[in-house]
């Protein structure tokens, strides 16, 4: 028998807020623990929870950049469990009235065909403190950290809309692109900012009624959603196959073995409304305000840049990807630096380097002013590409201007013919055989000739007008 | 006869000053008083000391009253047993004291003390630092020897609190002292409202109108057919609330943890049974029912609720203000029910589930009749407490 999947996505994203969802603390995790509290967000006893209206903005402008429908009244309920990283036995999370309703992403299906994940709905919610598990003395102990309890974050909620892990991995892709647009996270998988659960049933190809479905959870990566998807795929099919009964339980999974394991179930029941935190009422004029603060989204950048600078799709759509990369990208062109050469510049020197370096574009040190500076020389010959490739290198450990650095390292390209031509003349005196090749037709001799009138000018000579030279030469010879 | 206080305040008062100067005020330790204890009546909370000033706290102490101390409470201010709210006042020890009102706990405590009760409108003094149980339905009662106290009280404490998101956004209260004419104020009697007094507890509902009647008021009957859900429904929405919100008094971080457990999940269920008496501890089984197996009925009663409000208001607009029965429905002294103690406040809970305000008015000395308790439209607080006041000063106690 032959399965289909059936695939949905729950997506926890962190907002990038100054400050935590229900007080005043700082919205960092990663700091010393415990540090980033107060009673609300400790949830003592007698503590009443203050929504942010930073928080709600960035989670609207987030459901907004995804198309989803901001909906006028929303509020919070109790999600009631308990667990050590809930003390207080209940998550506030909106649950009966979300923030979001719709939206959805356009994919491509292996085939390349243009498909449409769609959003069920977007709700916010407190993030629960984080357990620290460690050794004291023999005894094992946990630690509670509430730096984390009460980060806003948003939930996205798919339709179950994907049917191979490749359209899950494609809509995280697009997902992580469009909310870095609007600014509201940074959409990290490894650094925890970004949390993706999927569920998962099989059914016999063609068929419609859907299965039991198999939720998974721990992937920390969006490769790993891919593969953990795949996985339990192929786990459910061959259990149906085999006559087995799907039941609905959680997995995680284990990306050393990388299969997906039975986890204990959580007790969860029905919410309640919080009746503390009122109910959220947004207006038109609100909802508008916010829509008019949303960035030119990365689809329409693409068409965009296909139209304004005669990209390929596929360049326009690197490039649009994220917002820093298209920024730098315009910023390039605004300097008079041609479209084509600024993305192959890009994506093939500038990018690599900055990973290499761990760095971030938009705080690196290689400016979008500095980084035009040398590709304006490049352009003009007054170096050449290996040099240009060196001094961007270079950029990175200072801030001297590109053509500094050009000069102290006597990167600068010789262009005059005549001092070529001296070159020229003595590669040409000096290589006999490769003259001899040349007159017997074989033409690679013409590179080796190249190349070694580039070593003669210690790779300063302009390339381009060293061929010029040296083919008017062999002309006169030949 | 042991002290009523749970806690004294070791500090000797501050220089009086202010409109409340030279007051003494007893809280409960449900209220955070930065320092005191506060275990809200609660094994669950057994260690807890609050670190922070309740908004109430803050504003009676710039309006110069001077805290006394914290009286006994019930577990989570739910029902009376175990409180020892108003004693304080009978003895002296304080001018007045601030009392959870859950289903009537206030007014009822009123009753047995002799005092004035008051449960000022929803939302109209902060709960930023109260400890409470019912978060829709509590409020920070207050007990007095006057109405004039009370007002003057709930002056220092009423109004917009800007750590209080949960406070609707209602214009200030004008709680200056108002004249009552009698002959132009309407007072409802709603006639539900008497069903299931014994005769005798009718007998004295009518002497207290009668009373009304020969200062001068005119009355009017009114009828709320449905009265009888309010109990229903401050049933379960009430339980329901207490159960999800009483989550973070799990005592394993306040209270005492627990010994024996085999693993940290035994040790939580094993220390929530242990912290909770056994009234809590079946209203909290009972909320849960309700929100794991009978949703439809909790949502349901919100429903309903609605519906009462409304109705109340319909017939609060058509009055200046509304009497009732005061009665003391006492449990007996058997094992705490849930029924017992739904039955004790069968007059007093719809105050709770609507939100509007309520005062009790203890009856003159040596009078025939019973107390008063009277109700208005949500924020009319300054107005009922105008009538108290008309009304005690008719009979002015030989204090
Ligand atoms: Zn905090």
């Amino acid at each position: 028998m032959e399965f289909e999947a059936v695939i949905g996505l729950e997506i926890h994203i962190e907002l990038n807020c100054p400050t935590k969802l229900f007080c005043d603390c700082p919205n960092r995790p990663g700091d010393e623990p415990n540090r980033n509290t107060c009673p609300t967000c400790l949830w003592f006893p007698g503590a009443i929870p203050r929504l942010s209206q930073a928080a709600l903005e960035k989670a609207a402008l987030l459901c907004l950049g995804l198309g989803a429908e901001i909906q006028p009244r929303n509020a919070f309920d109790q999600k009631v469990y308990y667990y050590p990283d809930l003390p207080k036995g209940y998550q506030l999370s909106q649950a009966h009235l979300p923030l979001a309703r719709g939206g959805g992403i356009e994919i491509t299906d292996e085939n390349g065909k243009l498909k449409r994940a769609r959003i069920h709905h977007v709700h916010m919610e407190e993030d629960v403190a984080r357990l620290v598990h460690e050794i004291e003395g023999r005894t094992p102990i946990s630690l509670v950290d509430f730096n984390r309890a009460g980060v806003p974050l948003v939930e996205i909620v798919t339709e179950p809309d994907f049917s191979t892990p490749h359209e899950a991995i494609e809509f995280l892709k697009a997902l992580r692109a469009q909310v870095r647009y609007v600014g509201s996270s940074e959409c990290s998988m490894e650094n925890g900012t970004m949390r993706v659960d999927a569920n998962i049933s099989v059914r016999p190809r063609g068929a419609s009624e859907m299965n039991t479905k198999v939720e998974v959870k721990n992937m920390n990566s969006i490769r790993h959603v891919g593969d953990a998807i795949a996985h339990e795929i192929g786990r459910q099919s061959a259990s149906v196959q085999a006559g087995e009964a799907v039941t609905l339980h959680t997995r995680l999974w284990d990306p050393d073995k990388k299969v997906t394991l039975p986890m204990r179930a959580k007790f969860e029941g029905p919410c309640i409304p919080d009746p503390t935190v009122p109910t959220i009422e947004l207006s038109r004029e609100w909802i508008d305000d916010m829509r008019s603060r949303l960035p030119e989204m990365p689809a329409t950048r693409a068409a965009r840049f296909v139209a304004q600078y005669g990209l390929s799709g596929e360049e326009a759509a690197f490039l649009s990807s994220d917002p820093d990369t298209a920024g730098f990208f315009e910023a390039l062109t605004a300097e008079g630096i041609a479209p084509r050469m600024a993305m192959h510049w890009l994506a093939t020197q500038l990018l690599p380097a900055i990973k290499e370096r761990r760095q971030e574009l938009h705080n690196a040190p290689v400016t979008p002013g500095r980084f035009a500076a040398l590709l304006r020389m490049l352009s003009q010959d007054q170096i050449n590409a290996n040099a240009a490739r060196e001094v961007l290198l270079r950029l990175f450990d200072g801030d001297q201007p590109p053509a500094a650095i050009v000069d102290a390292c006597g990167f600068r390209q010789v262009s005059d013919p005549e001092a070529l031509g001296a070159l020229i003349d003595k590669v040409v005196d000096a290589e006999a055989a490769a003259v001899a090749d040349l007159r017997n037709g074989q033409g690679k001799a013409m590179g080796f000739l190249i190349g070694r009138v580039m070593q003669a000018s210690g790779g300063k000579a302009n390339p381009k007008i060293v061929r010029e030279l040296l083919g008017k030469k062999l002309e006169a010879i030949l | 006869m042991d002290s009523p206080f749970f806690y004294r305040n070791p500090a000797a008062p501050a220089a009086p000053s202010g409109p409340l100067a030279g007051s003494k005020i007893a809280v409960q330790p449900n209220l955070s008083v930065a320092g005191w204890p506060a275990d809200a009546g609660s094994n669950a909370l057994a260690d807890f000391k609050a670190l922070e000033d309740a908004t109430i706290v803050k504003r009676l102490r710039q309006a110069g009253a001077s805290l006394c101390g914290a009286t006994r409470m019930s577990e989570f201010g739910f029902g009376l047993r175990g409180s020892r709210a108003g004693e304080a006042i009978r003895s002296q020890a304080a001018d007045a004291e601030l009392v959870l009102d859950l289903m009537g706990e206030s007014r009822l405590a009123a009753i047995r003390a002799a005092v004035c009760g008051f449960k000022p409108s929803y939302g109209l003094v902060s709960r930023l630092g109260l400890i409470g149980l019912i978060p829709s339905m509590e409020s920070c009662g207050l007990l007095a020897e006057t109405p004039a106290t009370i007002r003057e009280l709930l002056k220092a404490v009423a109004g917009q609190d800007c750590l209080d998101f949960s406070m609707p956004d209602d214009e200030p209260l004008d709680l200056a002292p108002q004249d009552i004419d009698p002959p132009k104020t309407t007072i409802g009697v709603v006639a539900e409202a008497q069903s299931g007094l014994t005769a005798e507890q009718e007998a004295l509902f009518r002497s207290s109108l009668d009373q009304l009647k020969q200062a001068g008021f005119s009355l009017l009957e009114m009828s709320l057919p449905e009265f009888s859900l309010f109990s229903l429904v401050h049933r379960i929405v009430g339980s329901v609330e207490a159960s999800s919100s009483a989550g973070r008094y799990d005592s394993v971080r306040y209270g005492p943890r627990a010994a024996g457990a085999k693993n940290w999940n035994e040790m939580y269920l094993l220390s929530r049974a242990a912290a909770f008496g056994p009234l809590l501890k079946s209203y909290l089984l009972q909320g849960a029912l309700f929100q794991f197996e009978r949703y439809e009925a909790y949502e349901n009663a919100c429903r309903i609720r609605a519906r009462l409000l409304r109705q109340m208001q319909r017939l609060a607009s058509r009055a200046d203000c509304l009497v009732f029965p005061a009665v003391d429905g006492a449990a007996g002294g058997g094992p705490p029910l849930l029924a017992d103690t739904y039955g004790q406040f069968a007059w007093t809970l719809f105050a709770n589930v609507t939100g509007q305000p309520a005062l009790y008015l203890p009856p003159p000395p040596d009078a025939a009749h019973a107390g008063l308790q009277l109700a208005g439209a949500r924020l009319s607080d300054g107005r009922l407490l105008a009538l108290g006041e008309h009304l005690v000063n008719l009979h002015p106690r030989g204090k």
